[in-house]
């Protein structure tokens, strides 16, 4: 494939298309495949050598697919992005049986290639002071919603000629851009989609381990954190076990939902996944160390910040706060405890400017959240807990 | 020579008759599509060239139909049957944009400086006044013409220092506004559209934001999250500041403010609220009504006991409000109050129904800090 030439690439091109050998066309122009790296078929402009060969529009699809390798060549990713798209919207314009062998196996989203090129393309506009972050990619993402509207309605074909089974990779795209941009209340009506579709299940694993994941970390977003677990669970298990990074990430989202519901992560598993900046908070939450904690925030906070999860792990405060007052009440052995103790036991946590009044409301957040049983008796300035299980499991209280 | 090649190609193309394309196709061959495209984008961004506040074009026309305002007739004549203008008070009125109109006539747009001489007459001359009442008509006049400056600004595409003081004083006037007129009945003032031309002021402000310094960045990404407080969009983006402008007092304090709210801790917050100035407080108020049901709510449950005795001066000081007005909401919130204390129990904890309290009443917080402060600085921002 890397040294063929124009010609021979264009006459491959022809047959696939005339043999109606829609997979292998898809290939030729799929960037995935060695023959975007042959500079014979880097041309600026192929045009007239497409036409001599091929018909319309696949004459104008070729050439668009060849100015993009061009492009890509010199590094010119804005160029490259918008030749991908012209790729991308011919076959929309054509219409009949003879164009559905060519789309089923196609299929579109082949064009669109992981959205590495529209991440760069973005970059290199930025770079160049002009556009807005996220124009680009909100241009792609009308694109994408097209292909998938598309996708959605197609209720001629068959099941196995349906542009249905585009669906869900076009909506794993979708969800990359979207949470690039920060518009995720737009995935609401794709994940309903996915919900009503019978396909949902029959999906390649490797599709649904990536829908799973980003609807869950939706979920996390929206303090779903039940759902959350599931669904980033059901990833992290399904993912393959030679796809290191993408376990890591998932595991990423997964480690503030478990342990927010009270399930620590155990050091081999931080380790193995390269996740040691997890390990100071775990150690900080399970102990009740407020100070640990907040100095573990602190300390990798641009990191926890990038990854949005910061919000969430300061959510484990409330959890530290419960463990700490454990601590308390295991080592005064009463049923009634002083608010004072609380008192003490946060001034060595050196939390800034608390006073008794705070101590009774953070008392008072636990008992209504239901991780402490029992009630606050001011006139007495105690908390009196219950005799049974006062500190019920976290799991349960969530 | 293309022309031909493409006529004879449609002939054996299953598409016929599909102009769009072989225009498209045309372009393509020539390979100057993209360049021109570029140029004419250019050089179409309209400047304006109207040196008063009000095209006069639409000053005549106005005077003419008897369209002006109030505050835009000439004094002496407003009880003619035809009012004069006053040069001198007349503002471009705000126009929805309509098919047919041209709304990019240099004659009719402002230039960047008479943008910002106009946003200055609306506020000293309009807004600050200390004679024109009701205050409710004031705004209407200022909200509207603010809204027409935008408008001139978005189709020049005005951006950097120029654009950043009109949407500062754009931005402090409608977070004043959403706390002096609330409480306003509906058909004088709705507090949903003062938000939602906050909500894009403001956003477009952070936008500007991105490129350059402005010394005034601390102030309003605080006021953004201080307003939309609990909103994890706004949190999430303040957290992506670069750390030396997190890291300013008044970020600082604005963070504290919403790691409380977040944390649901009403006695943080609102011991926290007495540090913010009157701008913030303004921006904060609409949220200390959820914060005092969040304290009546957990407090019903912490305190839930029948021998409970919580005392009402005490309640109301961490309430920040007054005995009498702790009483009320209590009272609206199923919460027993008998003589001096309180007797929490989490069974009698009840929403209060919708319009019961009014906010209003619970301004005290915020109205404490005005004091000699004038409108006009506070929209300017020299407090």
């Amino acid at each position: 494939m890397a040294h063929i030439t124009i010609n021979q690439y264009l006459q491959q091109v022809y047959e696939a298309i005339d043999n109606h050998e829609g997979s292998f066309c898809a290939e030729l122009l799929s960037f995935k495949h060695p023959h975007v790296a042959n500079p014979r078929l880097q041309l600026a402009s192929p045009e007239e050598k497409c036409q001599q060969v091929l018909e319309v529009p696949y004459d104008e699809m070729v050439a668009a697919h060849l100015r993009c390798t061009y492009a890509v060549s010199n590094h010119d990713f804005v160029e490259a992005y918008k030749c991908q798209t012209l790729v991308v919207q011919y076959p929309f314009g054509i219409s009949g049986d003879y164009f559905g062998y060519i789309f089923s196996s196609l299929p579109i989203p082949e064009g669109f290639d992981d959205c590495r090129m529209i991440f760069q393309a973005e970059q290199q506009l930025l770079r160049k002071g002009k556009g807005k972050l996220g124009d680009m990619l909100e241009k792609a993402a009308e694109q994408l919603m097209g292909c998938f509207r598309v996708c959605a309605s197609d209720n001629r074909a068959g099941i196995d000629d349906s542009k249905k089974w585009g669906m869900l990779f076009l909506i794993n795209q979708l969800f990359k851009i979207y949470f690039k941009i920060n518009k995720l209340h737009l995935c609401k009506p794709l994940i309903r989609a996915i919900d009503s579709s019978n396909l949902k299940d029959d999906y390649s694993m490797a599709q649904r381990v990536t829908y799973k994941y980003y609807v869950g970390r939706k979920a996390m977003f929206d303090s779903d954190y039940k759902p959350a677990e599931e669904y980033l669970s059901f990833s992290f298990q399904h993912c393959h076990r030679s796809s290191q990074r993408n376990k890591r990430m998932i595991l990423i989202y997964l480690l503030p939902v478990k342990m927010l519901l009270g399930h620590m992560p155990n050091h081999q598993l931080l380790r193995k996944y390269d996740l040691m900046q997890f390990a100071d908070v775990t150690k900080a939450v399970s102990e009740g160390n407020l100070l640990l904690l907040n100095e573990a925030l602190a300390k990798h906070e641009t990191f926890f910040i990038r990854c949005g999860i910061f919000l969430i792990l300061e959510k484990l405060k409330i959890i530290t706060y419960r463990n700490l007052f454990k601590k308390v009440y295991q080592l005064l052995k009463t049923h009634q405890l002083p608010l004072d103790a609380f008192l003490v036991a946060l001034k060595m946590m050196q939390v800034e400017e608390v006073d008794i009044d705070e101590v009774q409301c953070i008392l008072a957040n636990l008992i209504c959240e239901g991780h402490i049983k029992g009630y606050i008796s001011h006139q007495h300035q105690k908390l009196v807990v219950s005799k049974a299980n006062p500190f019920p499991l976290l799991s349960s209280s969530s | 020579m293309n022309n031909k090649r493409a006529s004879c190609r449609v002939s054996h193309s299953r598409r016929r008759g599909q102009p769009v394309e072989r225009d498209f196709r045309q372009h393509h061959n020539q390979g100057v599509w993209r360049e021109v495209q570029e140029e004419r984008r250019q050089e179409s961004i309209p400047r304006g060239v109207c040196l008063s506040m009000c095209p006069i074009r639409e000053l005549q026309d106005r005077e003419a139909q008897n369209l002006l305002h109030r505050f835009e007739v000439l004094s002496g004549t407003e009880r003619e049957r035809w009012p004069r203008a006053d040069p001198s008070g007349v503002v471009k009125e705000y126009a929805r944009p309509a098919a047919g109109k041209d709304s990019t006539r240099p004659s009719d747009l402002r230039p960047p400086a008479v943008l910002l001489k106009t946003v200055f007459y609306l506020v000293d001359n309009i807004a600050a006044s200390p004679t024109l009442r009701p205050w409710t008509e004031v705004y209407d006049f200022v909200f509207d013409r603010l809204r027409s400056v935008r408008q001139d600004m978005i189709i020049q595409r005005v951006s950097g220092a120029d654009c950043v003081a009109v949407l500062e004083r754009t931005v402090r006037f409608l977070i004043y506004a959403s706390y002096r007129l609330c409480g306003e009945p509906l058909r004088l003032y709705d507090p949903r559209i003062n938000d939602t031309h906050l909500q894009e002021s403001l956003s477009w402000l952070l936008e500007c934001y991105t490129s350059g310094k402005h010394p005034n960045q601390e102030e309003f990404q605080a006021l953004g999250l201080l307003y939309n407080l609990g909103s994890s969009r706004a949190t999430q983006h303040t957290m992506e500041l670069p750390e030396r402008i997190r890291s300013s007092p008044v970020m600082h304090l604005a963070l504290s403010v919403s790691r409380a709210f977040m944390e649901r801790n009403p006695v943080r917050l609102l011991r926290l609220a007495h540090s913010l100035d009157f701008l913030q407080s303004c921006a904060l108020h609409r949220h200390l009504e959820t914060c005092r049901r969040d304290l009546l709510l957990i407090y019903s449950h912490g305190h839930s006991s029948k021998n409970c005795r919580f005392p009402l001066h005490k309640l109301a000081h961490i309430l920040a409000l007054d005995v009498p007005l702790t009483n009320q909401l209590c009272q609206a919130h199923g919460v027993e109050v008998r003589g001096d204390y309180v007797v929490f129990s989490k069974t009698s904890f009840t929403e209060p129904e919708a319009g019961k309290l009014q906010c209003a009443h619970f301004h005290d917080l915020v109205d404490r800090k005005q004091r000699d402060l004038t409108v006009g600085s506070i929209i300017h921002g020299c407090t």
